[in-house]
């Protein structure tokens, strides 16, 4: 099991009440599982990405990485677990405006490995996202479709084992979409597991063998037939 | 893994040296504030510092004690008759009868100081003999002989002679030959002064012969001064006893006041400084919050983004320090701290051309680095720590 939730729950205080943004959920992920988790706007998801990421601290209940509780390691260590096997793609743009393309996609690399190479790695993973051309832009010069691909590029640059996506192709058309979906399948397909969330339903339905989830108020249900 | 730990700063340095230079216009403000404050903090500290030196040199050729007539509370002529009744007391090792006053020259629209005294009675360790640059004293029989100090010869023109004239009260002249040229390390004391024997001290005033301006007098015990000078006030009730303690002390109170003020002025610029670099820095601007949430996500660990931020500071502090270290000496020494003078000492005082020789202890360096990079540190590393320590997700939505 490469990720397992027990009992996680995340409440917000919002004006006097508290607000259930995780409640309760329970959830295993073997290696290689394609996750689709559904669900309206303020459901939770976002809140559930973070617990499972290391991000947030849940009110109570655990989350396992490889066996590992995230919050019962050091800061160090949760670090390197984030850096070294978890890819995030976030549901707003996360690109730092004052680097270049390419130097976002770099910063996972930054330290604690061997450049040598990374560059062209890169560039090889921007090619497939499209972007080939745009290495040394700035993220003001793209458009939002292009720097959400830029933020997905740089979620593969350390080859991690785990893929949290929020809501990753919501800016994008189409075509642009499919591209992007059949690039999570290739790398599915070689074992990389993933946890996408999103509210568009037919997402689950094109991605074969996905398992899929829905989410509404915090509480996390299987749609699995 | 010490390797590994190496290669990691180096990176992190990396991206603290360009994340100065992504927000270069901010950095480089910051830096010239910073490096400002120092460059007066150091500054004054270098005056200050040097101007006690030389107080230090004055009072060491201050008489231990002077005699000044008194008559309706000014001064004037002292008898040399009056050496007879301090022959007296004991204790006393020598008395020194001293000419002295101002000479206006018109055509110069200078002040000179003209001291004529029996140098060869000076006791050892009063004289100026050691003072001197170049040349020596003129014997107790060299008559129009004089050595002067470096706006002397400046303002007379001495490089190229030796010799000139000055006016006596009836407008006729006597001529002067410069023996020698006082130290610059003295210029305090000797810079506007013209030294020659009494006899021609009398012969430029017109002075009568019995009369002097002052008597130096010296002890045999330096712990005795004040004895001997309630001694001397008692057997000569119109005469002012001024004391080297006195004179010292009134130096103080007139240096430590001014420095005092300058100090406040200084602090004052230095909270104002701290005030804006807290501002500055706890106002993380959202751009830069969503950068640190940014980095951890990604993995970097707080105390990577905290040593980002402590290279970052670390640079502009250090370039500050350099800047201002180096602007200060170059204000102390080439331009004679010409922004405090006016605090300091007053330009009528002393002549506008003081050679100043900093001085600069290595606590006082250290004085000025823990008031100004320390705080600036606290004040940029804080606010990193406690936006690196909440959740990353919050700054970055969802
Ligand atoms: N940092 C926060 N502080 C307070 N309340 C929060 C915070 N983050 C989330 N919430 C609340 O928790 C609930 C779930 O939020 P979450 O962002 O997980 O929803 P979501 O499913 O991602 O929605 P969307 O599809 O709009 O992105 C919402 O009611 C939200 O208001
Ligand atoms: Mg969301």
């Amino acid at each position: 099991m490469i990720i397992e939730c027990r009992d996680l729950i995340k409440t917000y205080p919002v004006e006097n009440t508290m607000v259930h943004a995780v409640n309760t959920v329970n959830l295993s992920v073997n290696k290689g599982d394609f996750l689709v988790i559904l669900g309206h706007s303020g459901s939770g998801k976002t809140t559930l990405l973070s617990l499972i990421g290391g991000l947030t601290s849940p009110d109570s209940g655990q989350v396992f990485i490889d066996g590992v509780e995230n919050w019962q390691q050091s800061d160090r260590a949760l670090s390197t677990m984030r850096n070294s096997k978890i890819g995030f793609i976030f549901q707003f743009a996360s690109l730092i405006p004052t680097l270049s393309v390419m130097e976002n996609i770099l910063l996972p690399l930054s330290f604690g490995r061997n450049p040598a190479g990374s560059r062209e790695l890169a560039l090889d993973i921007l090619a497939q996202v499209g972007l080939a051309d745009k290495a040394r832009a700035f993220p003001s010069q793209l458009s939002g479709g292009q720097q959400r691909r830029v933020s997905i590029a740089r979620s593969f640059i350390n080859c991690p084992d785990i893929i949290l996506a929020d809501e990753p192709t919501g800016d994008l058309d189409e075509e642009t979409e499919k591209d992007i979906l059949e690039l999570f399948r290739g790398y599915n397909e070689q074992g990389t597991t993933f946890v996408v969330v999103t509210h568009n339903s037919d997402l689950a339905a094109t991605q074969k063998g996905a398992r899929v989830f829905s989410m509404r108020q915090g509480v996390l249900s299987s749609q699995d037939a | 893994m010490a390797l590994k730990n190496i290669e990691k700063q180096l990176n992190i340095l990396d991206y603290a040296l360009s994340s100065l230079w992504r927000r270069r216009a901010k950095s480089f403000s910051i830096l010239l504030v910073f490096a400002a404050i120092i460059f007066l903090l150091a500054s004054f500290q270098m005056v200050t510092q040097s101007l006690s030196d030389k107080a230090k040199q004055v009072l060491a050729y201050t008489p231990e004690i002077t005699l000044q007539k008194m008559s309706a509370g000014r001064q004037e002529a002292i008898p040399l008759a009056y050496r007879e009744q301090l022959a007296g007391i004991f204790g006393i090792r020598r008395v020194v009868p001293r000419i002295w006053g101002y000479y206006f020259d018109e055509v110069r629209l200078a002040n000179y100081t003209v001291m004529g005294m029996e140098l060869e009675n000076m006791p050892e360790g009063a004289r100026l003999d050691a003072s001197l640059a170049n040349g020596k004293m003129p014997g107790p029989e060299a008559r129009g002989w004089v050595f002067v100090g470096h706006s002397i010869k400046e303002a007379l023109n001495l490089d190229e002679r030796y010799t000139f004239s000055l006016f006596r009260p009836d407008l006729t002249l006597k001529a002067f030959t410069v023996s020698g040229e006082f130290s610059r390390d003295t210029d305090i004391l000797t810079n506007d002064l013209i030294v020659m024997n009494l006899a021609d001290a009398r012969d430029l005033y017109g002075i009568p012969a019995g009369l002097v301006t002052d008597f130096c007098v010296y002890v045999a015990n330096p712990k005795e001064i004040d004895t001997i000078a309630k001694k001397i006030s008692t057997a000569l009730p119109s005469v002012r006893v001024l004391t080297r303690p006195q004179i010292q002390k009134t130096y103080q109170v007139v240096f430590g006041w001014r420095s005092g003020f300058g100090s406040i002025c200084l602090l004052a610029a230095l909270a104002a400084f701290v005030i804006l670099a807290w501002d500055k820095a706890s106002g993380l601007s959202p751009e830069e919050r969503r950068e640190i949430a940014i980095l951890k996500v990604l993995g970097w660990e707080t105390s990577d983004i905290l040593a980002t931020r402590f290279w970052e500071s670390l640079i502009v502090s250090g370039l500050a320090c350099i800047l201002g270290m180096t602007a200060a000496y170059i204000h102390v020494v080439y331009f004679a701290a010409s922004l405090f003078r006016p605090v300091l000492m007053g330009w009528s005082v002393l002549r506008p051309d003081l050679h100043l020789l900093p001085r600069m202890a290595a606590g006082d360096i250290l004085l000025i680095l823990a008031f100004t990079v320390i705080p600036y540190l606290a004040a940029t590393v804080i606010p990193a720590w406690r936006s690196a320590t909440v959740p990353a997700d919050s700054a970055l939505g969802g």
